[in-house]
Formats: C-alpha cells, structure tokens, sequence
C-alpha cells in the first residue's frame, strides 16, 4: 500500500466516490459519445436557425401577372389593403431582366427581348410581424385575376415553422437519448452496487443513514455524467474550431465556450438521473 | 438492559424462530447463548440489532421497542451494538485499517480521532502491524480479531457474537473468548452464541439456552453447571 493510500485511506460512505474501475470507464465512453452526436445536432440545429434568420427578413414575395396593366393597378391596390402587407412594388421588366441574367450567368440572351418576355411583376414586402396566412391571402388575391405567385418564396418564408417543427423533433430525440444514457449510467451503477452489496449490508448494520450509504453511488453517475459532458465538449471544440471562418462567413456565430455549461449541465442532469434511478431500491438482508 | 417478554420471531414463511420467549440480560454481563442449530441463538441476535423484528410479544433494548421502533431508533440503536460474525464478514477489498475504521466513519468521526482509535483497537487485538494489510493476507483467527477490533471500534455498549469461534481451533478461540471478556470487563455487554461448550468452562458466565425457538427451563441450566460450570442467573422466570 502507497504512502498518499495509508495518509489518506479510501473509506466507504458519505462523499467517498467508489473505486474507478473497467464498467465506468466504459459508460464514460459511450455516455460521452451519445453526449457528443446530441450536442452536434444541437449545434447544426442553432446554426440553421441563424443562417435563416440572416435571409429570412429580407424575403420579398413576387406576384406575375399576364394580363393588361389596368389589371396590375387594381391587384396593387388590393394586396396593398391585406393586412401583413408593408409596401407594394412593380417591377420593371427592365429590372427583372437583369436579374435574371445575373442569375443566369453570362448566357448572351438579348436583354430587350428577355425583358419582353418576363411577365410583369409585382414585389410585396411584408411586416416583420406579419401574420401566418399572409401568403395565403396574397394567392387568393392574385388568382383572382388569373396572376401567379412564386411559391418558392412561400416556402422559404415558412422555413422557421418547419425548423421549429424540426426543433421538437430534435428535443424528443434529446429526451430519448437522455433517457437511454441515464439507463446507461443507471446499469453501470447497479453493477458497482452489486459488488458492493456487503459493504452496503455492513453500513447499515453499523446504523449508516440511507444518505450516507447512498451517496457515494448518486456521486458517482453524477461524476461520470459531468466528466462525459466535458470530454462531449472538447470533440466538439476542435470542429467548431476549425469551421469557425467558415461558419462566420455565412453569418453563424457559435461560440464554443458558451456550449461547456450546456454539455456539462446535460450530463450532470443524466447522470444524476441515472443515479437516483439505480439507487431509489438498494436492498440489503435484515434491513427494517 | 435487554427485555424479552413472551417474545415470538416469525419468519414471513411461517417458520417460528423463538416462541414466547421471556428472557432479561442485564447491562455489563457476559451471556452464551447455546442451543443446537435452528434453535433460534441467531435469530435472537438479529432481535436486538434490529435484524428482524417480533411478531407478537414485547422486546425492548436500550429502552428501544423493537416491535415498533422506527427505522431512525433502530439506526440510533445499531450504532450502540457491536456485531462480530463466524464468517466475520470482512470486506476483502479493503484494508485492515479501513475494515475497522468502518463503524466510526458511518458514526461521522473526524478522519484525525479515528485513526488514533483504529491504532488503539488493532493495538488491543494484537494487530497494530497489519493495519496495512488486505484481510486475504491474514489467518483466519487474524480475521476474526479484525472482525472483534470492527466490533469494538466505536465502543459500543453491547457486543453480539454470533459463533465467531465456529471456524477457530480450541487455542485461536480461546484468545478470541479473552478479548470478549476483556471487553466486557471494560463494561460492555457481550452476548455470545456458540457450540463450543469448552468455552464456558475456560470462561464461566451466564447461560441462555434454547432449542427449537424456546427458552429451556427445565434444568438444561442445572446441567450446564454441572457439566460446564456456568452460571444459569440469565433465565427469567415468569
């Protein structure tokens, strides 16, 4: 036995975490993986939700319209009276032209007669706060006179409903997983439980609070669960790293040290999880 | 002061364990408690730890009632006995010094009183040179004066030892029995199971025998002092 052993003996009970041994190591393995592939999702989750929001309120829709310019006033006027509706704009064929050669790359298409060929069309642009059937309202308004609206405009304004869509399915998938991990950690417990049934047995025979028997197992998943938030993190950290310039370029800002109290926040609360499940029945012979 | 008052052990399969058993030990004895196997001398000693508890009748220990104790006295309870076992129940795992170390760390004693009170036991049982040491490492008799320095350790006012000589040749024993002895002589109440009826002629002290559950009554106790010179004071008799 080491000296710093015999200075400072190892004894069961109260805050005295059990030995470190193969079984834990191999929970803080996997526990730390399955904390990992999360928070990767998490993390492309928050930059999808950034990178939208940095095109998502300059969306301007677009109405085409085919028929005589009389016809082009009145449907102004009526999308302008929607409610939702911040400002009605024709654009000039002209205009539309050059967008679309721009577009289109260098394709040498005459750009009077492109401009001749583009229908006329109508810009709307909407409140920030406008409502969820704007879109809606604008299609009943323009087919009315036989005009086209651009859905895909439709769908990529929509596009935060259906990541917060994805966002939920994302938060079960976490609970799932969350609970798989605190299963995993629960095992991992009844295993060192198992091998320390006698000693528990002695403690209580010694007249030991269910506290202070119990402790040292809750320490333990609450340990392996930290531990394992914080290796979750440091994988994460070098990717994020390294996609940093990336990232910033398309208007994502993660940082990665404001991650660490959410990856170790995740595994204390698994971890104690985990613990409480494994030690809410310890039996023990001759217990009254 | 122990206090049985037609005490009845039922087990939750039916087995009676002790039936009706009236029986007072007193504060600073020395009682055996002998009997064949299943007479009831473990069940006894699991009573008044708070092992397992009576059915009917009335049990008190230390002023504790069993019968309807809450788990907090019993907790409070264990705290004042000290257990020695026949297979000792040593953790394996742990060192000399930790094993006995144990009662005083689950009564909340400061690591600084609890290492001079570990040297202080193991000094007494012979044993201050393996405090280091793995139980593995040591004989069995070593084992079991671990098991009593455990024991003892938290200086407790009643020592239960159930059959720790059961594994012992007569010798190991019989400096197993000393130390018992040499406790009670410093106040504790030792109540003893055993087989081993060389003992209480190498250490003559009151005698509770049982058989089949019961408390015998009808001159086993007479015989004891004929045959192994013991005192029958134990017996109460209604």
């Amino acid at each position: 036995m080491s000296r710093t052993e015999r200075q400072n003996p190892r004894l069961p009970g109260g805050f005295s975490l059990p030995p470190f041994e193969v079984h834990q190591a191999l929970a803080l393995v996997i526990v730390s993986i399955a904390l990992w592939g999360l928070g990767l999702l998490w993390l492309a989750m928050v930059s999808g939700e950034q990178w939208i929001n940095t095109w998502q309120r300059d969306i301007r829709f677009h109405v085409y319209v085919n028929e005589s310019s009389a016809d082009i006033d009145t449907l102004r006027e009526r999308l302008k009276s929607i409610p939702g509706v911040n400002g009605v704009r024709q654009v000039e064929q002209g205009e539309a032209a050059r967008w679309v050669e721009q577009w289109l790359g260098d394709t040498g298409l005459d750009h009077a007669e492109l401009a001749g060929a583009l229908p006329l069309s109508l810009e709307i642009l909407p409140l920030e706060d406008a409502p969820e059937h704007l879109f809606g309202d604008i299609r009943d308004e323009a087919e009315r006179i036989g005009a086209k609206v651009n859905e895909d405009e439709a769908f990529l304004a929509n596009a935060h409903t259906w990541l917060s869509e994805l966002r939920a399915y994302l938060a079960m998938i976490t609970g799932l997983i969350a609970f798989a991990i605190a299963v995993i950690i629960s095992n991992t417990l009844r295993m060192t439980l198992l091998a320390r049934q006698d000693e528990v047995h002695l403690m209580r025979l010694m007249g030991a609070h269910e506290g202070f028997v119990r402790l040292p197992f809750i320490l333990e998943g609450v340990v392996i669960g930290m531990v394992a938030g914080l290796v979750a993190w440091l994988l994460t950290l070098p990717l994020v790293v390294a996609l940093d310039s990336w990232l910033v370029s398309a208007s994502i800002h993660i940082h990665a040290v404001t991650i660490l109290p959410e990856c170790i926040g995740l595994g204390l609360m698994v971890g104690l999880t985990g613990s409480l499940i494994a030690t809410a029945r310890i039996v023990s012979p001759e217990e009254v | 002061m122990i206090s049985l008052q037609q005490t009845m052990v039922r087990y939750p399969r039916g087995k009676v364990a002790l039936a009706g058993i009236n029986l007072e030990l007193h504060d600073g004895g020395f009682y055996y408690l002998v009997g064949e196997s299943g007479a009831g001398k473990s069940t006894l000693l699991k009573a008044i730890y708070g092992g397992v508890r009576p059915t009917s009748g009335a049990m008190m220990v230390q002023d504790v009632d069993l019968r309807s104790a809450s788990r907090r006295k019993i907790r409070s309870l264990r705290r004042r006995i000290g257990i020695v076992f026949q297979d000792h129940r040593l953790l394996f795992s742990r060192t000399v010094y930790e094993n006995v170390a144990l009662p005083l760390r689950v009564q909340g004693w400061k690591p600084d009183r609890l290492k001079a009170r570990v040297g202080k036991v193991l000094e007494f049982v012979g044993l201050e040179d393996r405090m280091w040491s793995y139980p593995e490492a040591l004989s069995g008799g070593e084992q079991q004066r671990v098991a009593i320095a455990r024991a003892m350790s938290a200086k407790p006012s009643i020592i239960l030892a159930d059959e720790p000589t059961g594994n012992l040749d007569v010798a190991t024993a019989c400096r197993m029995l000393d130390y018992l002895v040499d406790l009670n002589r410093q106040g504790a109440t030792v109540i003893m199971a055993t087989h081993d009826m060389h003992l209480l002629q190498h250490h003559p002290a009151n005698v509770v025998r049982l058989h089949g559950g019961a408390l015998v009554e009808d001159g086993l106790a007479d015989r004891s002092v004929e045959h192994d010179e013991v005192h029958p004071e134990a017996f109460s008799h209604e």
